[in-house]
């Protein structure tokens, strides 16, 4: 008895060495004490006329612990927007749909082979009258109304639902503390194990996107991120809802975070009919 | 027409119609028609001229008034020359220009107040800066809703504060409807200018 005793305190012993994982993404010992932050101020040409501007950390890529390396001023109609979970809905089906072709495929009674003659006379035999052992009533017939080939499905979301659809997700991302400035993409190695260590150390989730202002980025970012599979760049145009949805957390560069802001303002300030129109296959 | 070939109707097709319509005026008013054979042939031919330079075609383009011009005009390239602002003076605006603060505004537009923003509730002005109260009619015109649209802060506040307005002023209940996710506002019937009236009296 007094063995089995010992022997449940034994396993109770809990290592004191563990360490206690909080799941916020800010880590209060990479904030520097001294007053060394840098606060960005932004002038904006629309200044938010009631919602305050969001502030957000500027961290680091090039070492393993987190560093802030500043402040940073986000503009609230575009990353501080209601989180409209139906718009950004509606922006993923249309994104799965624009890009859908279905092939599925069926024969008609005029496609089936065979069928061309009467099966049995019109009258006098006591049966349904038919033309055709291939018409839709008939076991291996043809399909009525059945699904042609070759089906797309593309249609044009309305513009401001596009853009209202990037807001919603910026704002939802920034809301959930799932999106991250840094300052540039410069990584010391190309290695993927130091992606992946630095993404697990600072809780980034599994999958990450990374956003940067210009089509090249640093070679030792991209040879890293090439290598793993749920980790991917792209750049500022390419930023879309559903991508940013399916990554679990979003990284934007200083200037990807500021373009973004600017092409979205200036979308949101301007005279919008063009791009209302509806879309003309040859517009492209 | 290819795009990047200038097109113009050339300056020597053009004389030709003129010379030739001067010469027929001249022909008509003068001896020459009376007492020379010539001058009526000489007219017939100009008219037929004039008949072909005149005749109907397909479209502007393929008619033989536009030549391709390679180079019409001499010029050079500068950049950044003092003249440029009088050609951005001609160019559309990229964005919607800013209001610019006046003593009046003779279109009866109002502007916001700033002592607004230190409410628990706001009204922002849309890009053109009109205030987002709008009429909704549906069923031929029979149901009239009033929609206060782009509502930040506090927007069940803002709810019971129309509520009330509304009630003390016609004196009978006024139903509403708040959305708060899409942030807005939905009363039933026509209380537009009531509404516009109270969120200018606001500053929004």
């Amino acid at each position: 008895m007094v063995t089995l005793l010992i022997n449940a305190i034994k396993r109770l012993q809990v290592s004191t060495l563990l360490p206690i994982r909080t799941y916020v993404s800010v880590n209060p010992q990479s904030i520097p004490l001294d007053n060394s932050l840098v606060v960005t101020k932004k002038e904006w040409k629309f200044p938010p006329a009631y919602t305050k501007p969001r502030e957000v950390w500027i961290e680091n890529l090039d070492t393993l612990e987190e560093k802030k390396l500043g402040l940073f001023e986000l503009h609230p109609s575009v990353y501080a927007t209601t989180p409209r979970i139906d718009i950004i809905h509606r922006n993923v089906v249309w994104q799965r749909k624009y890009r859908w072709v279905s092939w599925a495929h069926t024969k008609t009674r005029a496609e089936v082979r065979g069928g061309g003659k009467k099966p049995w006379p019109q009258k006098g035999l006591g049966r349904a009258r038919h033309g055709s052992i291939r018409s839709p009533l008939f076991r291996g017939g043809g399909v009525a109304h059945g699904p042609r080939s070759g089906k797309t499905h593309f249609f044009m979301l309305p513009f401001h639902l596009r853009i209202q659809g990037l807001t919603s997700t910026l704002s939802t991302k920034l809301a959930q503390d799932d999106l991250h400035i840094v300052k540039d993409l410069e990584l010391p190695s190309d290695e993927p194990d130091f992606l992946l260590d630095l993404i697990e150390s600072r809780n980034w989730g599994p999958s990450v996107l990374i956003v940067d202002d210009s089509d090249l980025a640093p070679r030792n970012i991209t040879a890293a991120a090439d290598a793993i599979a749920h980790v991917n760049i792209m750049p500022v145009y390419g930023l879309n809802v559903y991508s940013m949805l399916k990554h679990d957390t979003l990284i934007l560069t200083l200037s990807a975070a500021a373009k973004i802001e600017e092409r979205i303002l200036q979308h949101l300030h301007s005279i919008t009919t063009d791009k209302e129109a509806s879309f003309k296959l040859n517009q492209v | 027409m290819s795009a990047g070939v200038r097109h113009n109707v050339s300056f020597e097709t053009n004389n030709i119609v003129l010379i030739a319509l001067v010469a027929i005026r001249s022909i008509r008013y003068s001896k020459w028609r009376r007492c020379c054979v010539h001058g009526a042939r000489l007219r017939g031919f100009l008219l037929e001229k004039i008949n072909f330079l005149t005749s109907q075609y397909s479209s502007f383009a393929k008619s033989p008034f536009v030549d391709k011009i390679t180079e019409q005009y001499n010029y050079e390239i500068t950049k950044n020359p003092t003249e440029w602002k009088f050609v951005e003076r001609l160019m559309p605006f990229k964005t919607i220009p800013q209001v610019v603060p006046k003593e009046s505004y003779p279109s009866g537009w109002i502007p916001p107040k700033e002592e607004a923003r230190k409410l628990p509730y706001f009204i922002p002005r849309t890009k053109n800066y009109a205030i987002p109260i709008y009429l909704q009619l549906s069923f031929k015109g029979n149901r009239k809703i009033t929609q206060l649209k782009k509502i930040e802060g506090d927007i069940w506040l803002m709810n019971d504060d129309i509520k009330h307005l509304l009630k003390t002023k016609h004196k009978r209940y006024v139903e509403t409807r708040v959305h708060e996710v899409a942030r807005f506002i939905e009363i039933k019937g026509d209380y537009v200018n009531d509404m516009k009236e109270w969120a200018f009296s606001k500053g929004f």
